[in-house]
């Protein structure tokens, strides 16, 4: 166990690091009871009236859960990858049938749209396919550079 | 099967503690943890300055260049200022878990560069030792252990914030760490695999003495880059830095930090870049590894310079990408990771297995990866083609449109999709 003393060490460092700035900033830096505006939170200028949010996409989870897949995974490859030489083509046997195992399921998920993000392929085929070589010609030919059906950033607002 | 030969050879370890722990010993491990956390805070302190100046360079600016000689102490004046500055509490935040946040960032960052195999082995009135703060037989999964638990200091730091951006900022980051972590870990099993050892001292030595003996060159160029790429994006830079990203959420998870607070998260975030340059260099380029002159007395020194040599380069790197890419779409961001990077590296993982036991293994897991590459992307047409009414979730953002799939329909508010 001696060989993680040092990071035993190092961690107090770090703690201690981090703890020292604080109480140095703590301090030095100017005591002053801050205004309101100065503790909202930040909304570019605008003063925020509703709760701050909790709610995001459910997708995040769902990339969480299919994250859970593939690290168990991980976690059984390693002890797996230090003991290869010994197993030998068993080894390598017991993993292929591991990974068709993982590869199905991944396959089940993506196959049922779980890591398909944003509307974008669905876009991609309705659009136009649009290039720089598009682009040029469409202001050639007098159109306006972007405007209705455009997903490159510029609202129509902004494009009038 | 013999249970024997299950059991792993015990990796080398340090010879430092090959007598037990004494008080010369002690001494020895607090003088090279005192001198690594210096040479670290040096290190992040140019390597702030370097960047500047080299995308100043880039950017046909001259950057930093009043403070010391080219500038040099900048990093220095701007952290002082930083301490002198206003502790700003946020009202509606968690105020406990906002005053741990930066600790969770800080200390994974101090402690993944334990394992990092600096130099080779010194004897210093007799006691002779490794230059590397650490060297424990699970090594590798200690960084990984590491890089983990980094992802909570971001993650509380923006949930606890109680604001909008920082929320979203931190959603994102934890989305786009732990995708990007399954090919880093997927990568190293490569690595580990021909090794057959997590230490990152054993790593190294497996490389030594040829330069085509170094990993990125003897397992395929592949999964040097897939680690890189997965690097770039578990450090949150450019172009994989979603999560700080100005143009849409101001300052991304940090937004309502201030004062030291703020600091100590940017001085992670450049200690990350050094640790996981200097990682890339011990996993795939022999780490110390290179020729060594005959010089009496200075045997040690060269070894060092290998090191911080190819350090620097991935440092540069890292700078490079940051000046010359443009930042991804989130969505361009998943796809690289999940549709590419993991079964590409999950593949290369078999063929890498397969040719270590025989050239007709490694051929057929080649195959069979062809063929695992081909459904996976049949998957994911089949996926894509989806109707909404049929997935298990509905995509992202599209209550937005009227009639989705008809981007006239959509209208002004709708213009920008997500």
């Amino acid at each position: 166990m001696a060989d993680y003393l040092p990071i035993l060490v190092l961690m107090v460092l770090g703690f201690l690091f981090a703890a020292i700035s604080f109480i140095a900033s703590a301090l030095m830096a100017p005591r002053k009871r801050p205004t309101a505006a100065k503790v909202a939170p930040y909304e570019c200028g605008i003063v925020p009236r509703i709760e701050p949010p909790t709610r995001f996409p459910v997708r995040f989870y769902l990339v969480a859960m299919i994250f859970i897949i593939f690290d168990i995974e991980i976690v059984f490859l390693y002890p797996w990858a230090v003991v290869f030489h010994q197993l030998g083509s068993f080894g390598l046997v017991e993993v292929i049938v591991f990974a068709t195992v993982v590869l199905v399921s991944f396959l089940f998920l993506v196959s049922n749209g779980a890591l398909t993000w944003g509307p974008a392929a669905r876009l991609e085929r309705a659009l136009p396919s649009r290039t720089s070589e598009s682009t040029i010609s469409r202001i050639a030919a007098g159109l306006a550079p972007a405007g209705d059906g455009d997903r490159s950033g510029t609202g129509p607002g902004q494009a009038a | 099967m013999n249970p024997a030969a299950l059991v792993p050879a015990v990796p080398a370890t340090d010879p430092l503690y090959a007598h037990g722990v004494g008080l010369a010993v002690l001494l020895i491990v607090l003088i090279k943890v005192v001198v690594v956390f210096g040479a670290l805070m040096v290190a992040v302190m140019l390597m702030i300055w370097f960047e500047r100046k080299v995308i100043s360079d880039m950017q046909s600016r001259i950057g930093p260049n009043r403070a010391g000689p080219f500038g040099i102490m900048q990093t220095l004046a701007d952290g002082i200022k930083l301490f002198f500055k206003e502790d700003l509490i946020p009202e509606r935040s968690d105020r406990f878990v906002f005053k741990l946040a930066p600790y969770l960032t800080i200390i994974p960052a101090f402690l993944a560069f334990a394992i990092v195999p600096i130099g080779g082995e010194v004897t210093v009135a007799g006691h002779t030792f490794e230059l590397q703060l650490a060297d424990p037989p699970m090594g590798i999964l200690f960084l990984l252990a590491m890089s983990s638990i980094a992802v909570y200091g971001i993650m509380l730091a923006g949930w606890s914030s109680g604001s909008k951006y920082p929320l979203l900022g931190s959603v994102r980051a934890s989305a786009q760490m732990i995708s990007y972590e399954a090919a880093l870990g997927l990568t190293v099993v490569t690595v580990v695999l021909v090794t057959g050892s997590l230490s990152t001292r054993s790593i190294v030595d497996a490389q030594a003495l040829h330069f085509w003996q170094w990993n990125a060159i003897r397992l395929g160029v592949i999964p040097f880059l897939i680690f890189f790429a997965a690097v770039v994006a578990e450090t949150n830079r450019p172009p994989f830095d979603l999560v700080e990203a100005e143009s849409e959420l101001v300052g991304g998870f940090h937004t309502e930090y201030s004062s030291i607070r703020f600091a100590l998260f940017f001085l992670a975030e450049f200690m990350n870049t050094i640790t996981m340059s200097a990682i890339t260099v011990t996993l795939f380029f022999g780490g110390p590894d290179g020729p060594v002159p005959h010089i009496p007395h200075l045997y040690w020194l060269w070894p060092i310079l290998w090191f911080l040599g190819k350090t620097i380069v991935f440092l540069f790197v890292f700078v490079w990408l940051r000046a010359a890419l443009p930042r991804m779409r989130y969505d361009q961001l998943m796809d690289l990771g999940w549709k590419r990077l993991i079964p590409l590296s999950l593949g290369w993982m078999l063929i890498v297995a397969g040719f270590l036991v025989d050239g007709w293994w490694g051929v057929a897991m080649a195959a069979a990866t062809v063929v695992g590459g081909v459904l996976i992307a049949r998957a994911f047409s089949v996926g894509a083609a989806r109707e909404e009414d049929r997935a298990i979730l509905p995509p992202v953002g599209v209550r937005v449109w009227r009639r989705p799939g008809d981007p006239a329909s959509a209208g002004p508010e709708g213009g920008d999709g997500r």
